[in-house]
């Protein structure tokens, strides 16, 4: 199947200042070399703890960030620029979705000003169609169309991630990037709004990536999925692969991490949890180099990748 | 349906403003006497020719109030103060508003353009800013007033306008550089939206409320510049009444001493108007933030 979008060894480095003439003295490597390939109507995963540098791939996608070096193909284009990207009309079909659905949303603006936004932007539509188009919008994100002449804050956070979900599926784009977009919903609104997300999906063909700290959420929307730290990925494969034989020490912790209500193996629970902890701490030379810096990806099967040392 | 929506938003603020000044008298008060003090400024000024009111008229100098139809008495030139009063009052407010506006669109554009692109040109610019604060702004104004030949109100705003921009763009920019950072200017960006789309059409919005508050209390402020530059002889040109002209009349002590009524009515006038505003001013300022709201 041909490739929407490929990303090359991408390194996205910050510079620290310091002295008196604020040289640069050292670089914070957010991301420090990637690999990633995304297939046209597929979800793809990218788990990891804060800082790892997880959001900072989704920004550099989306075009908010600039990648130090590296390659960001889309559809065969260099879309590195943002120069090469305003030629190709390229966020008309890369769209994002953020993690805070209140400061993602103008507050002096009503709802379908915002949804408007992006089709007034790349498409030339009528005063009559551009209506008829937002009326639709709303719909398949399903809110009513009175909610198009109030204001963000007079929604619930649901709503407003939904109308989040709205602007970025107004161009009918074909990959979204999804930046924790449930994180700060509660459980129940979680799983109605992935399920809005997951009916997209099948209506438009849209690719999705996900990111995401929760493992639980990326178990039930994606299928390809890459555990990310410190910059690096450090186990790539599919969902089976990486919940049933994880690989990679960090892999192992994070999926020891999920919460199990289940209280009368509690201590059991516990017990295995430090026990893991402790495997990790001792055996961090066998994912991490002398810097603590993830050996680059081997592969294992078809599907599954993981960081390791040598050749073995 | 939509202009339904529209009201109801303005209603709600607007509801807040009047809540607001019915918890606090004092700016009630100062807001109604504000409005009629000003009210019967503009219209009396409207009545008031200022090149007859300006001419000199020896006979009269001096004159005691009441005398003559003189409420207020006349100057040293024979002049009614009252009229006077009227049209400086005018003059006074005027020059302010205009050099708020002024001084507004230079410190907005220049604040917003900083904090939205942030890094070098944040950088560069405020260095500017920096070199712009040291300059003594009062003696440097009083130097180019006496420089040009023949100065008008327009170029006196102009050159005010010209200095007193840099303390409101130095707020500006603070607010927009966080606001600049917050993700709905990310997802305008995504959106395709063009960068001075987006600071007139996202950012500036959302300033709007520092905006009204810096622009409310900066009119006071300006107001007293122009009055006090006046006073020193700095400001309008002679034939042009101001409150400074008849305050400085004081200047004389036989005049301070013996003929308070040709400066007392200014000076009352202007500190009338500076606290009237300084005190609608909080309460809007209030009134924008809900964590200092009385209620």
């Amino acid at each position: 199947m041909e490739k929407l979008l490929t990303i090359k060894d991408l390194k996205v480095y910050y510079p620290i200042r310091s002295g008196i003439l604020n040289k640069v003295t050292g670089h914070i490597k957010a991301v420090d070399g990637v690999d990633l390939s995304i297939e046209p109507g597929k979800t793809y995963g990218i788990i990891g703890e804060s800082g790892s540098g997880k959001s900072t791939i989704g920004k550099t996608i989306a075009g908010l960030e600039k990648a130090t070096s590296g390659q960001i193909k889309y559809q065969g284009v260099d879309v590195l620029h943002s120069r090469a990207r305003k030629k190709i009309n390229y966020n008309k079909d890369v769209q994002m979705i953020f993690q805070d659905s209140l400061s993602s949303l103008n507050p002096k603006k009503k709802i379908k000003d915002i949804i408007a936004q992006p089709l007034k932007n790349f498409e030339r539509l009528s005063e009559l169609e551009l209506k008829k188009r937002i009326k639709d919008i709303i719909e398949v994100v399903g809110l009513d169309e009175d909610s198009l002449h109030k204001y963000p804050h007079q929604f619930s956070g649901g709503q407003r991630q939904r109308i989040d979900i709205a602007r970025a599926i107004a161009t009918r784009p074909k990959l979204i990037i999804a930046d924790e977009p449930v994180s700060a919903l509660d459980l129940s609104v979680q799983a109605q709004v992935l399920n809005y997300l997951k009916k997209i999906q099948q209506e438009y063909q849209v690719a999705y990536l996900f990111i995401s700290h929760d493992l639980g959420v990326v178990y039930h929307m994606c299928d390809t999925l890459a555990i990310m730290h410190r910059g690096r990925f450090v186990e790539v494969g599919e969902r089976e692969d990486i919940y049933q034989d994880p690989q990679h020490i960090y892999t192992k912790r994070l999926l020891a991490a999920i919460p199990q209500v289940d209280i009368a193996k509690r201590q059991e629970n516990k017990s295995r949890r430090q026990q893991i902890e402790e495997e990790f701490l001792k055996n961090m030379a066998s994912g991490y180099d002398e810097n603590g810096r993830p050996y680059p990806l081997k592969r294992l099967s078809a599907t599954h990748l993981v960081a390791k040392k040598g050749d073995e | 349906m939509e202009k339904n929506m529209v009201a109801q938003k303005d209603d709600s603020a607007f509801q807040m403003v009047k809540r607001e000044f019915l918890r606090d008298k004092w700016a009630l008060t100062c807001l109604v006497l504000l409005s009629i003090v000003l009210l019967t400024i503009f219209v009396w000024s409207l009545f008031l020719d200022q090149d007859k009111v300006m001419t000199v008229d020896i006979l009269r100098q001096y004159e005691r109030p009441g005398v003559d139809g003189m409420l207020l008495g006349a100057d040293q030139g024979g002049r009614d103060v009252l009229a006077m009063l009227i049209l400086g009052a005018k003059n006074s407010i005027m020059i302010g508003l205009a050099v708020t506006v002024l001084m507004l669109v230079i410190g907005i554009l220049f604040g917003v353009i900083a904090g939205y692109y942030g890094g070098i040109v944040d950088n560069l610019m405020m260095r500017f800013l920096d070199f712009m604060m040291t300059l003594p702004m009062l003696l440097l104004v009083i130097v180019i007033v006496s420089i040009i030949p023949h100065y008008t109100m327009m170029t006196f705003v102009l050159v005010m306008g010209a200095f007193y921009w840099v303390s409101t763009a130095r707020l500006i920019r603070s607010k927009a550089l966080s606001e600049a950072r917050k993700d709905y200017i990310s997802a305008a960006k995504t959106s395709g939206t063009s960068d001075l789309r987006i600071i007139f059409g996202e950012l500036i919005p959302n300033l709007s409320s520092i905006i009204v508050v810096e622009a409310i209390l900066s009119l006071t402020a300006n107001i007293g510049i122009e009055v006090g530059l006046t006073f020193l002889g700095f400001g309008l040109p002679d034939s042009v009444p101001s409150l400074g002209t008849l305050i400085s009349y004081a200047q004389d002590p036989d005049v301070l001493t013996a003929k308070f009524w040709v400066w007392l009515p200014a000076s009352l006038l202007i500190l009338f108007i500076c606290v009237g505003i300084s005190y609608v001013g909080n309460v809007v300022r209030r009134t924008l933030d809900a964590r200092q709201r009385l209620g």
